[in-house]
């Protein structure tokens, strides 16, 4: 099947103010802005570029998922790790920022599953808080989050994926066992897991590639896993081709060597099968149009876990 | 109104097709706007001097979304290649001070599928479209040429004598004998116009501007990417795969740009269409005082979609606030 390709139509460059930033601890820093057309626009999985001041160092914009919306407020969660994450972190409210946005092909909640399994680690929390609320509104009747991170200090505060609702559960764990489970937050998953959950992960390559692994060989197989992947990205709206992914090529969609997908106005987002050296065949996707969000099925994991970490610096 | 707040209007589509009528305030009104036409000959007229430059604004798909593209002087295509190619292994793009490193691999869906599936769409929009033509031998060249000539919708071709990513790649762009050769090829295929997109990578870029010149080349453009590296410490190796260089593109490169526009345009007669790191309004002006007929902006676009929109609206205020009535006179020659 045809990987969906990110709908351009409700991009906008959006001039939002900040509202407030948040040391949450271990590092995390939560931006609240106003940025009404992203607030309103923005679904689940889905990103917003960031300008990061208005210089030339860093040139580029950052992609960051939108966390979570509330009127016309949008939320990230980002580190300072590099250039322009350190210049977000600084911001203060009342200070411009440039969102492009949304972009992205985001999470899939149809049907809606009689449970979701939630998946984070790090990070990768950036993305739930709007899917949980997204998943609650739609009716899903129980949401489970796995919280993981290295330690306590870096989990997401399990109030920020609850939000309130008492129909979101949070189960954390950390790789130093200062809180929850002492191990990684995919030993969680297994026992969580049937064929009527769809499960959602976000995090570190290896995490994602270990929650793919954990899937291939729990009891009851989920209805559906998606994850949500980064990549360095030059511009987010695919012209410049730079947030190549490998992807397990889609034979169905090489025959007669035609391209892959096509979005509404007949622009092919070409899937290149690899030149490199996997056992199988890999293809590359646009991280930007044709992700962030895939299905576990669709990525190819060892020719991801080979490539060196996409830090968004 | 300006161009800025109308681009952002809520569900503008792409193109033309819903602008508004004609304000006072607009620079653009034409009521209003000096004659800022480019001929670049053999029936490329560029409405305005501010094209989208190969390989950052795909075949306008995605930026017509975006922004009103048929605004714009030219499009110049991604690099169209004889076969579709799947382009290189990530990661492809890597960030610097002041700029970006791209090795790309010319990923793009074959002169068969342009030809056929993307030209049709292209004799639809205002914007003269530029095919971009990239290959390693010249019969691919030539071939290209010959697939898309008959096809609707192109107003010229940019040949890609220097892309960096592939192999072979420079091969054409570094010796001018070869230059000349592979651009007196193309010139036997087509009526069309003929543009040659130089390398900078080059101990003497005006020896090539002159080789193609004399072999029949319509215009020049120049730049295309500087080749660079960055280097990650932490894994103690290039950034990039491969060779571990890439094209470097940006605000960096504009002094070594205009320089190399300034030599090329001492060079020859033809048309020089300059391009390297065009962020604004001056730097566009730079490029046209250094001796360009037009300009592409092309790495400004990734950070920001309507910067060629907007970069054209500052010319236009600047021949107005001048009262250059002209492109000649706005670039004061």
């Amino acid at each position: 099947m045809s990987a969906a390709i990110s709908d351009l139509s409700r991009v906008r460059d959006e001039a939002g103010e900040v509202l407030a930033v948040e040391a949450l601890g271990g590092g995390l820093v939560e931006i609240a802005a106003r940025l009404p057309h992203l607030a309103a626009q923005a679904r689940p999985g889905e990103f917003a570029q960031l300008r990061c001041g208005a210089g030339i160092e860093p040139l580029l914009r950052r992609p960051f998922s939108v966390a979570w919306t509330d009127g016309e407020r949008c939320g990230f969660v980002l580190e300072a790790v590099g250039v322009g994450t350190r210049i977000l972190v600084a911001l203060r409210p009342g200070d411009p920022l440039q969102a492009l946005g949304p972009l992205g092909s985001g999470f899939s909640f149809e049907p809606t599953p009689a449970r979701a399994l939630v998946v984070s680690g790090g990070l990768g929390c950036a993305p739930f808080p709007l899917l949980i609320r997204e998943l609650r509104r739609g009716g899903c009747p129980e949401v489970v989050v796995l919280n993981g991170a290295a330690t306590a200090s870096r989990l997401y505060p399990a109030d920020r994926f609850q939000r309130g609702d008492r129909g979101v559960v949070v189960a954390e764990a950390t790789e130093d066992g200062s809180r929850g489970h002492h191990g990684l937050v995919t030993d969680l998953v297994a026992d969580r897991c049937d064929e009527t959950t769809l499960v959602y992960g976000c995090g570190p390559n290896p995490m994602l590639a270990a929650l793919a692994e954990v899937l291939l060989c729990v009891p009851r197989p989920p209805l559906r896993a998606e994850v949500s992947l980064e990549a360095p990205m030059g511009c987010g709206f695919g012209t410049c081709l730079g947030c190549a992914l490998p992807v397990v090529a889609d034979p169905s969609s090489w025959a007669g060597g035609e391209p892959a997908m096509a979005d509404g106005d007949g622009a092919a987002i070409r899937s290149g099968r690899g030149s490199s050296t996997g056992r199988r065949p890999a293809a590359w996707a646009l991280c930007c149009r044709q992700g962030p969000v895939m299905e576990v099925s669709r990525v190819a994991w060892p020719e991801l876990l080979a490539l060196p970490p996409a830090h968004i610096a | 109104m300006n161009v800025s707040s109308r681009i952002s209007a809520p569900g503008l589509p792409g193109g033309g097709a819903s602008e508004r009528p004609a304000n006072a305030g607009d620079p653009l009104d034409p009521r209003r706007s000096p004659d800022l036409r480019a001929d670049l000959g053999r029936g490329l007229v560029m409405p305005n001097p501010v094209g989208l430059a190969s390989g950052t604004a795909g075949y306008g798909f995605e930026l017509r979304q975006l922004m009103p593209l048929e605004r714009l002087g030219a499009l110049f295509t991604k690099g169209t290649t004889l076969h579709p190619r799947d382009g290189n292994p990530p990661p492809r793009v890597a960030e610097v001070r002041g700029g970006m490193l791209n090795s790309i691999g010319l990923q793009n869906p074959g002169v068969e599928h342009v030809a056929a599936e993307y030209a049709p769409q292209f004799a639809r929009w205002a914007i003269p479209v530029v095919v971009n033509i990239a290959g390693g031998s010249l019969d691919e060249y030539v071939h290209c040429l010959a697939h898309l000539d008959t096809a609707p919708g192109i107003s010229g071709y940019e040949l890609n004598i220097s892309c960096p990513n592939i192999a072979n790649g420079l091969d054409f762009g570094r010796s001018p004998a070869a230059a000349g050769h592979l651009v007196a090829a193309a010139r036997t295929q087509t009526p069309r116009h003929l543009m040659v997109k130089l390398s900078p990578n080059v101990t003497d870029i005006a020896a090539v501007a002159r080789a193609v010149e004399e072999a029949g080349a319509d215009s020049i453009s120049a730049v295309n990417t500087y080749i660079g590296m960055k280097v990650h410490r932490g894994i103690r190796a290039p950034v990039l795969p491969g060779r571990g260089t890439g094209g470097l593109s940006g605000p960096v490169i504009k002094p070594l740009a205009l320089a190399a526009v300034a030599q090329v345009r001492a060079a020859v007669r033809v048309p020089v269409v300059g391009i390297g790191g065009i962020i604004n309004a001056d730097d566009a002006l730079e490029f046209l005082l250094a001796g360009a007929d037009a300009v592409q902006v092309g790495t400004a676009t990734f950070v920001n979609p309507t910067a060629a929109l907007e970069i054209l609206e500052g010319l236009v205020e600047m021949a107005i606030r001048q009262g250059a009535r002209s492109l000649a006179q706005l670039g004061g020659r």
